[in-house]
């Protein structure tokens, strides 16, 4: 893809971490600390599985990432810009990518539709009023809905597509936005494993092209065979960064035990 | 489990209990309340009674209807669509903005949500009827004043309706939508119309629906279409004549109504 060639272009450039959160504390009074002193880097082209107990802190992380809670303590910054409080219309910025564990695709519009969505904030304002794209979006559209194996779908209906199918779709989305990170909480969450697998390899496809994606999920066997790097959160604290690669059973005791013993 | 009765303990209400004397007492001031109405909107069954044999020799000195004047009541049944068309259309097309500014939801900011709030809720509590006969004194008789007055309560309803579906709708979409960096206008053009539209249109339907039944009797005040040639043939007591419009307007209002119900169930 042309557009993902000139990005792994700027990020070298920049040469490091694309996503940079530092000493990230988040509390829930009275007495929950969601978020201990959290430190995460990630560079271009890494899948960053984070994996972790309920309650171990995945999802305040993910909202801190992507600016919708802003921590107590600590900060956040993506391609060396700091991110701050995010109101649903107020300081987004096209460069981070959220997938969502309910796909969060416009029910009513088509598959192209969707994945043009990701293009919205180049496009002139009267064409999208008027619902008429230049040539060349439709162009990358096709070929981002091709990239997730999607190229025959293109003119169904989102809520006609299947669970795997529309978070395809929020991917092609993301790689149409042109995005260098894409954040992804529990995206495979409410999925079958043959969908799960599927939807995964797409992300796959995204870090090939030189996207940073950090994934919450809760199959282990997953984030070992998908993921380069394995983030283990446990009572707000990162337990275990290291190479999926590395991860074994007294890693994964030390993750899930004690704690209501191994989840799935 | 048949065994004998009374094993378990059921709860024991005191003959005189507060919740026994808390419906003595609403049903007291229910009663007060229906006897005062009864009162104050001067019901008199007898009259209707002594008034019956009256309405009667009406309708059969009604009998056949007057034909002649056809052509100019049909000409002003279709005022009254038009004005009803024109109304809700120009209602319809205020609407769309306001109502993005009183949806909870996307507005905004509530300093300019509450505004929009009271403001729909003014026009909303002023009956077309009412406007109507403002407008009568200021653009003059006929059939524009009568638009203006449809458009106006139109524009408070349907903005509050739409409001309500857009805060109905999931939020999801729209995070998903806005965080690719968009702008609040291409967001809600691009990734909220297509999920309202259908209700949206539903609502513009009824009220279009509503307002021709509503326009039937602008006339009255002056403000054109059938209704004016219904109080002018009242006023002059020519019952054939009165039948012929009551037709008319019933056949229209029911093509009307089925026709929008038609419409509003294609949309689901």
């Amino acid at each position: 893809m042309a557009a993902a060639q000139t990005r792994i272009a700027a990020t070298a450039v920049t040469d490091g971490a694309v996503i940079s959160a530092t000493g990230l504390t988040k509390r829930y009074p009275p007495d929950v600390t969601a978020l201990a002193g959290v430190s995460l880097t990630v560079r271009p082209g890494e899948f960053v599985a984070v994996l972790g107990p309920s309650g171990a802190g995945k999802t305040t992380l993910f909202r801190c990432l992507t600016g919708l809670t802003p921590p107590d303590d600590g900060s956040v910054s993506i391609d060396g810009r700091e991110i701050r409080r995010r109101h649903v219309f107020r300081g987004t910025r096209g460069d981070v990518a959220l997938i969502f564990q309910q796909f969060n695709l416009i029910r009513r519009l088509t598959a192209i539709e969707n994945v043009l969505v990701g293009r919205l904030a180049r496009v002139a304002t009267w064409r999208v009023l008027v619902r008429r794209f230049a040539r060349a979006d439709r162009q990358l559209a096709l070929r981002c809905l091709d990239t997730v194996g999607l190229l025959d779908r293109a003119y169904t209906r989102a809520d006609q597509l299947s669970g795997g199918q529309q978070q395809r779709v929020a991917i092609a989305r993301a790689l149409a936005q042109d995005a260098t990170v894409i954040l992804a909480d529990e995206p495979v969450a409410s999925l079958d494993p043959e969908s799960a697998a599927t939807v995964l390899e797409c992300l796959r496809a995204a870090v090939a092209a030189g996207v940073a994606v950090v994934a919450s999920l809760h199959q282990v066997e997953f984030a070992r065979v998908y993921a380069d790097r394995i983030v283990a959160l446990r009572a707000g604290r990162i337990v275990e960064d290291a190479p999926a690669a590395q991860i074994d059973e007294r890693t994964l005791e030390l993750i899930y035990s004690k704690n209501g013993g191994a989840q799935a | 489990m048949a065994t004998g009765a009374g094993a378990y303990p059921e709860p024991v209400i005191p003959w005189l209990s507060k919740s026994r004397l808390r419906l003595v007492a609403v049903l007291v001031l229910l009663a007060a309340f229906y006897s005062a109405s009864w009162h104050l909107a001067k019901v008199d069954p007898a009259k209707l009674l002594s008034g019956l044999p009256r309405m009667a020799s009406w309708t059969g000195k009604a009998w056949p209807p007057a034909m002649d004047e056809l052509p100019v009541l049909l000409q002003r049944t279709g005022e009254t669509i038009a004005m009803a068309a024109i109304g809700t259309t120009a209602a319809a097309l205020l609407a769309l903005p306001l109502s993005v500014l009183a949806a909870r939801n996307v507005t905004p900011s509530m300093a300019v949500y509450y505004p929009a709030r009271w403001f729909l809720n003014a026009l909303r509590g002023v009956d077309s009827f009412v406007f109507a006969l403002l407008f009568v004194a200021a653009v003059g008789l006929g059939p524009f004043a009568g638009v203006l007055g449809i458009a106006l309560h139109t524009w408070g309803s349907t903005a509050k309706l739409w409001a309500e579906a857009i805060e109905n709708i999931p939020l999801g979409p729209l995070e998903g939508a806005a965080v690719t960096g968009a702008s609040r206008l291409k967001v809600l053009a691009f990734a909220l119309l297509p999920d309202v539209a259908p209700s949206m249109v539903s609502v513009g339907l009824f009220w279009w629906e509503f307002n021709v039944r509503a326009s039937t009797v602008l006339g009255v005040v002056g403000a054109g279409g059938i209704g004016q040639e219904l109080k002018n043939s009242m006023d002059l007591l020519l019952f054939p004549r009165l039948l012929t419009i009551l037709v008319l307007i019933l056949v229209t209002v029911t093509v009307i109504d089925q026709t929008s119900a038609w419409l509003r169930r294609r949309l689901e």
